[in-house]
């Protein structure tokens, strides 16, 4: 029998080309698909996509002080620094006017800015504010309006409060980064370093690393045997096993930074017990908290369960049969540990690793409590300059970094084990 | 659904918004707001028109809000320095003529700001905006029975550890420090702001003072803390805020000694948000809450000190003050005998240069 092939477009029963048909219900389905990740997608964009894109234009944005004292700013780039010592009678004038004139809200929050330039802003503007106000009042115009300003407070004839402006006239810079590395703008608008007894932030960016590369590390290593006993453990024991490992990790973050201080405190639990021991004198007890050692021993604590609950859902996973099999092929249990199981936690570890690194590199109220002298980390200085000194700016860099940081590592990772191979479970 | 629950529904979505027009002030909780709830709200002409809600200081939530748009509270509890800040930037409203007009006048018919001058306090631009509560200091203290011999009794004792050995807990920020440490290296007190607004290498000075005990020094950041570290032997002395080290030994049966030379005065403000939801009633209730009487109330429940001179003699004339009938005069920072070897802060200068001096500190710390 002869089959016949139609070389007709094949249609359906209601006569529309099968194709098209096929494309119509493909469309539909993605359109549906689509609504039903919008809500997330939403989400993502309003709590992550925009507050990321915020805080990126509010490290490198400098427009509010611009719109203040425009007129001095446009002036200012006029001075030739090496000709004279002090700018130009147009920029005391200029200023003058816009501080006479000027908004009293806006030039406060200019005030707040031009401080972080250098300290003293703030009295001088408001001091010299109203005098000019004074002045302004009885109707007189300042022959000179260089000597008046000089008159009124001897700082204006101080060209370093003017050098300062280098960092403010422009409306975007980059003046927040230099700024969260030790580093700021001399009078040429060169970047060179910070005062010698201020330069504190490399070294918490270095002692944040640090601290967070020791805490994954010290995890991995505690974690591991606890979560191979857990994965292998018959089930009645690694239950309650488990518990022992959940309980802290349900009990607030306070209750057991505070028990690591009663620990580990001079005249704490552990010290108490050495002294009783006969391994330390009473003189001789060791500092173990309100430093970097106590960030170190709270933080590995507080933040291991992240280390364990992947690796062990990973390690649960793993046959058994697998370890027997290389033995049985001759491999030393040692060697079949490091060629046959340990390869396959690697998804664990990574997973593991990466959850505690990310959480310890921001890591704020253990470090703030148990930190002491030299154990704050540079969540530390986000939250100060977020309450404190209201620069904004500078915590848009350093939180800039840190992400800058983050992507790094996640590159490094992605390119050393790859992305693909991360499991939680 | 029961017709009964839908109605109720219905109800409380239309009534919702006019339930929550109580006045909310924002307070720095614990100890120190339960006193304003009972001195102030409580005595307060509508008591359930004053809701309390905690935060954690300073200008980011306040900015945050005013910015956005979405303010919520209506008063503030602020450090002065943040009062400046916060006036100069708009976060708060100038109440300059309302406070000249409407803001209860001293005994002796002196006018709130005079009054508050009675006190050792200068104008800044904060008073434009905010109404005074207390003063709170940084006040060193000892545990009495850590002494056997002689006790330490000035600041020159406190940076000096060979003659008062054992470690000292100082705070995690260089406000109040400072001051202490130019005490310590012979300057008056009363003249410390003075010093180091004026004098060049004022600052260094105070850092090798503080050098001398770097190496005995626990640091805290939490106002419990220091009270913690003496009450457990951790350290011999430590600055504290005065009212936990009232607290403990008001309510605690602790024995602690202060030492008063060289205590740093801060004072406390209520500041009126920009775009309070329920402004005028906040202001009404800002007015009651700086009355001399309201602010010797406080007294009774922590022992900060009224920023207005004449809250003192209320204080003072009617002893016991306190609950139980304790005395509260020994536990006030601001009775003039200790203003007169104390330093009143002067948040405008810390202001200009706090951050730099913290970054400093911090790299102190850290060395």
């Amino acid at each position: 029998m002869e089959v016949i092939i139609s070389t007709a477009e094949l249609l359906t029963t209601d006569g529309i080309p099968l194709k098209q048909s096929l494309k119509k219900a493909e469309r539909r389905n993605k359109i549906r698909a689509f609504f039903l990740v919008f809500p997330l997608l939403l989400f993502i964009v309003v709590t992550f996509v925009i507050p990321i894109g915020d805080m990126l234009m509010r490290s490198v944005d400098d427009s509010q002080i611009n719109t203040v004292f425009p007129n001095t700013f446009e002036e200012y780039k006029k001075w030739d620094k090496g000709e004279d010592d002090l700018p130009p009678e147009e920029v005391y004038k200029n200023l003058f006017l816009e501080l006479a004139n000027g908004d009293k809200r806006q030039i406060g929050k200019a005030l707040t800015r031009m401080n972080y330039a250098k300290s003293g802003w703030k009295s001088l503007i408001k001091k010299t504010s109203r005098e000019i106000k004074k002045i302004v009042k009885k109707g007189e115009e300042p022959v000179s309006y260089k000597d008046t300003m000089i008159e009124i407070n001897k700082f204006w004839a101080d060209p370093t409060y003017w050098y300062s402006f280098n960092q403010m006239v422009n409306e975007r810079s980059s003046i927040y980064y230099w700024n969260a590395l030790d580093r700021t703008y001399n009078e040429e608008g060169d970047v060179i370093l910070q005062d010698e007894n201020r330069r504190m932030y490399i070294k918490t960016w270095i002692r944040t690393l640090k601290v967070s590369v020791y805490v994954t590390f010290f995890c991995l290593i505690l974690g591991f045997p606890v979560a191979h006993l857990l994965a292998n453990l018959p089930l009645r024991y690694s239950n309650l096993l488990m518990i022992f490992v959940l309980l802290p990790f349900w009990t607030s973050l306070l209750v057991r930074t505070t028990a690591w201080i009663v620990m580990l405190q001079q005249n704490g639990v552990i010290n108490g017990v050495l002294v009783w021991l006969g391994i330390l004198s009473d003189d001789g007890r060791i500092q173990m908290v309100y430093n970097e050692t106590g960030t170190l021993i709270a933080m590995t604590q507080i933040l291991l369960p992240f280390m364990i609950l992947p690796l062990y859902s990973v390690m649960r996973v793993i046959p058994k049969s697998h370890m027997r099999a290389a033995q049985n092929l001759g491999a030393k249990p040692a060697m079949a540990f490091w060629r046959v199981y340990l390869p396959q936690t690697i998804p664990g570890m990574s997973a593991g690793g990466l959850l505690v690194f990310v959480l310890a590199i921001g890591y704020f109220i253990t470090p703030e409590l148990v930190g002491g002298k030299d154990g704050q980390l540079i969540g530390h200085w986000i939250a100060y300059h977020l309450k404190t000194t209201l620069n904004w700016g500078l915590c848009a860099a350093l939180g800039s970094i840190l992400l800058f940081v983050m992507l790094i590592f996640y590159w490094l990772y992605n390119k050393i084990v790859g992305i693909d191979n991360i499991k939680l479970g | 659904m029961s017709k009964f629950i839908k109605a109720f529904l219905f109800a409380s979505i239309i009534f919702a918004p006019f339930a929550a027009s109580a006045v909310t002030v924002a307070s720095w909780g614990g100890a120190y707001t339960e006193s304003q709830k009972k001195a102030y709200a409580d005595t307060y002409t509508d008591p359930g028109a004053i809701v309390f809600e905690n935060y954690n200081g300073g200008l980011g939530e306040v900015r945050a809000q005013v910015e956005s748009g979405s303010v919520t509270w209506d008063v503030v509890d602020v450090l002065p320095s943040d009062a400046i800040t916060g006036c100069d930037e708009g976060l708060f409203e100038d109440i300059s003529a309302e406070i000249a007009t409407s803001a209860a006048p001293g005994p002796d018919g002196e006018s709130m700001l005079e009054d508050m001058e009675n006190n050792g306090l200068e104008y800044h631009s904060g008073w434009d905006c905010c109404v005074p509560q207390i003063f709170w200091t940084y006040v060193v203290f000892y545990d009495p029975d850590a002494f056997p011999g002689e006790k330490p009794s000035s600041m020159a004792d406190f940076f000096d550890t060979e003659k008062f050995p054992g470690k000292r807990g100082i705070h995690t920020w260089a406000t109040g420090i400072i001051e202490k440490a130019m005490v310590a290296d012979g300057v008056k007190p009363t003249a410390v702001p003075t010093v180091l607004a004026n004098q060049t290498g004022a600052i260094d000075r105070a850092f090798e003072v503080m050098d001398r005990i770097k190496d005995d020094v626990v640091f805290w950041s939490a106002g419990s803390k220091p009270l913690e570290l003496v009450k457990s032997g951790e350290v011999v002395m430590a600055v504290a805020y005065n009212g936990r080290v009232g607290a403990a030994n008001l309510a605690e049966g602790e024995n602690f000694e202060y030492i008063w030379e060289g205590q740093v005065l801060d004072q406390e403000y209520l500041c009126l948000m920009s775009g309070a939801p329920n402004r005028d009633q906040a202001l009404d209730f800002m007015f009651h809450a700086s009355t001399p009487e309201a602010q010797a109330e406080q007294a009774k429940y922590i022992t900060y000190g009224p920023m207005r001179a004449s809250g003192i003699p209320i204080i003072q004339n009617n002893e016991p003050w306190g609950p139980g009938g304790v005395d509260i005069m020994p536990h006030m920072p601001n009775t003039p005998e200790r203003l007169a070897v104390s330093i009143v802060s002067d948040p405008q200068w810390w202001s200009d240069y706090g951050a730099e001096i913290n970054e400093r500190y911090s790299a102190w710390m850290g060395n």
